[in-house]
């Protein structure tokens, strides 16, 4: 691999503590940490979002400071054993080579705690808070979400250090100076799309610039207008307005491809607003006909078929597609009618069920049964003998009662 | 009206015992002979400015230090403020003058 195949974001690493970018603080409060001889907590736990600099000022750190990393992420099993089987010798011991000149020895280093999850990582944290306790040397950790109820007892044994997202102008600048060393000629305004797009990762960002920056070409704000529906986590409303005011089926099709939205509720939601969005009789059956066609490869595909997925984004790209020219912005339907109506009619169907299951309980029959078969009949009874014994002998309440008499069609 | 504070020290008024215990615990350390406030721990940041705020009755705002020229600036000032999710914390940043400005990157590039 050459130098210029490296990702930029490898490539332009921090080696250095003062190379990281943003989050001063932070950065001041770990340094004083790790230096200390006397640490009043043994572990320190440094929490944020993605692509802030936890890990590359950990890295940048041992490197300054003369420590030997030894390391724990996400892909390694952190299950007690294993733990035990790596950071106990780690950090239960001094290492020999922190007698020699500019070694300080291990640091022990897990990323992404909150990653700890599942049988497979069984025990993890009982077994990291045990060796914080045993520790002779720095144990440091990574997490981004640090509420999560099985990281306490780690919280309870470190010093807790907070990054924050790393901020525009910071992004901007150090997206400038790898366009510099890179040789790529970009607009600011696209620069500045990026690193507002990125969300204060830093990682993202380089990740951004480099996807977008060709040789002899200047980077303007017209190559990154996608970038927003990557980043961003869309949302139906922007999708859908995206998707019927779409000029061209490329377009659409690039839409859904970098969209996060629900398969089955973005098929329901264009379902509803097709009427709105074609006037014309014809123009609708034709959108309905590719709707229907969406739909079918959506069944196809089902949880595994998922090479078929363009086919129903083809499909949902021509149902956009049919008159292009005739859009007027109009007031969306979301979410999908039928979302909500289940979700209005939650209670009712609660109830019913609940009911059902007492049928089924006396009669012995199972609660589908008991919908379909005999809740007509004991309605009809209920409408005529509203206090006869068939509710005593059922169980019902007298809410139960009512809801049954009132009830319409199920 | 806003209050502008410099993190390394900062007087406030008297305040109660309850209060001034809240404030020590959310990150602030009182040195006893300047008689001033600083900030010592940055994880509590937006509570602890909250309740600077309702102490001084004001929205409280901390200096921003440019990497590049070295000026104090407001964060008000920056044209990203709505869209900053780190408003305040850390207390340094870049200018709007020096983002767009060529020169000063120039001068930025010659420090690495």
């Amino acid at each position: 691999m050459t130098r210029n195949d490296l990702l930029w974001v490898e490539k332009y690493r921090p080696k250095k503590i003062e190379d990281i970018v943003g989050n001063e603080e932070a950065k001041a409060s770990f340094v004083e940490w790790l230096k200390s001889k006397r640490r009043t907590k043994k572990a320190i736990l440094l929490y944020g979002p993605p692509g802030v600099g936890k890990t590359a000022l950990v890295n940048a750190a041992a490197k300054e400071f003369g420590f030997t990393v030894i390391e724990m992420n996400a892909s390694d099993t952190r299950s007690e054993k294993a733990i035990n089987e790596v950071a106990k010798p780690a950090t239960a011991y001094i290492a020999l080579d922190s007698f020699s000149v500019g070694s300080k020895g291990n640091l022990l280093f897990l990323d992404e705690v909150d990653g700890i999850a599942g049988n497979e990582d069984r025990g993890g944290v009982g077994a990291i808070v045990k060796i914080v306790e045993q520790s002779r040397v720095p144990v440091i950790m990574a997490a981004n979400d640090p509420d999560l109820d099985k990281l306490r007892p780690l919280k309870k044994v470190s010093m807790l250090v907070r990054f924050q997202q790393v901020r525009i102008p910071r992004i901007i600048v150090l997206l400038q100076k790898i366009c510099l060393l890179e040789r790529v000629k970009a607009e600011f305004e696209a620069l500045e799309r990026i690193a507002q797009n990125s969300r204060g990762d830093v990682r993202s960002a380089i990740n951004d610039l480099q996807s977008l920056s060709e040789e002899d070409h200047v980077l303007t704000l017209q190559d990154t207008v996608m970038l927003s529906s990557r980043n961003k986590d869309v949302t139906m409303d922007e999708t859908l307005r995206a998707f019927f005011s779409a000029k061209s089926i490329e377009e659409v099709s690039t839409l859904l491809r970098y969209s996060s939205v629900d398969y089955d509720d973005f098929l329901l939601s264009v379902s509803d607003n097709l009427p709105k969005r074609y006037t014309d009789p014809d123009e609708l059956a034709t959108a309905y006909n590719f709707v229907s066609q969406a739909d079918v490869f959506r069944g196809r595909i089902g949880t595994e078929n998922w090479h078929l997925l363009k086919y129903f984004f083809n499909s949902l790209a021509e149902a956009a597609a049919v008159a292009p020219e005739s859009y007027k912005p109009f007031q969306f339907i979301s979410p999908p009618i039928r979302i909500i109506t289940l979700f209005w009619t939650k209670g009712k169907r609660t109830t019913l069920n609940n009911i059902c299951a007492k049928i089924g309980a006396q009669c012995h029959v199972s609660i589908e049964i008991a919908k379909h078969s005999f809740i007509p009949y004991v309605k009809s009874i209920l409408q005529k003998q509203k206090g006869g014994p068939i509710a005593s002998w059922l169980k019902l309440t007298p809410e139960e009662v009512d809801f049954l008499i009132k009830m319409g069609r199920f | 009206m806003v209050a502008v504070l410099s993190k390394s020290a900062f007087k406030l008024p008297r305040v109660e015992k309850e209060k001034f215990v809240l404030l020590l615990r959310l990150g602030l350390d009182y040195n006893r002979e300047q008689g001033v406030f600083s900030i010592k721990s940055y994880n509590n940041i937006e509570k602890l400015m909250d309740t600077i705020g309702s102490v001084l009755g004001t929205e409280v705002v901390f200096m921003q230090n440019c990497t590049r020229c070295g000026r104090d600036f407001p964060c008000s000032e920056c044209k990203y403020n709505d869209l900053c999710a780190t408003k305040n914390l850390p207390f340094s940043c870049v200018c709007s003058q020096c983002l767009r400005g060529r020169k000063q990157f120039e001068a930025y590039l010659e420090r690495f």
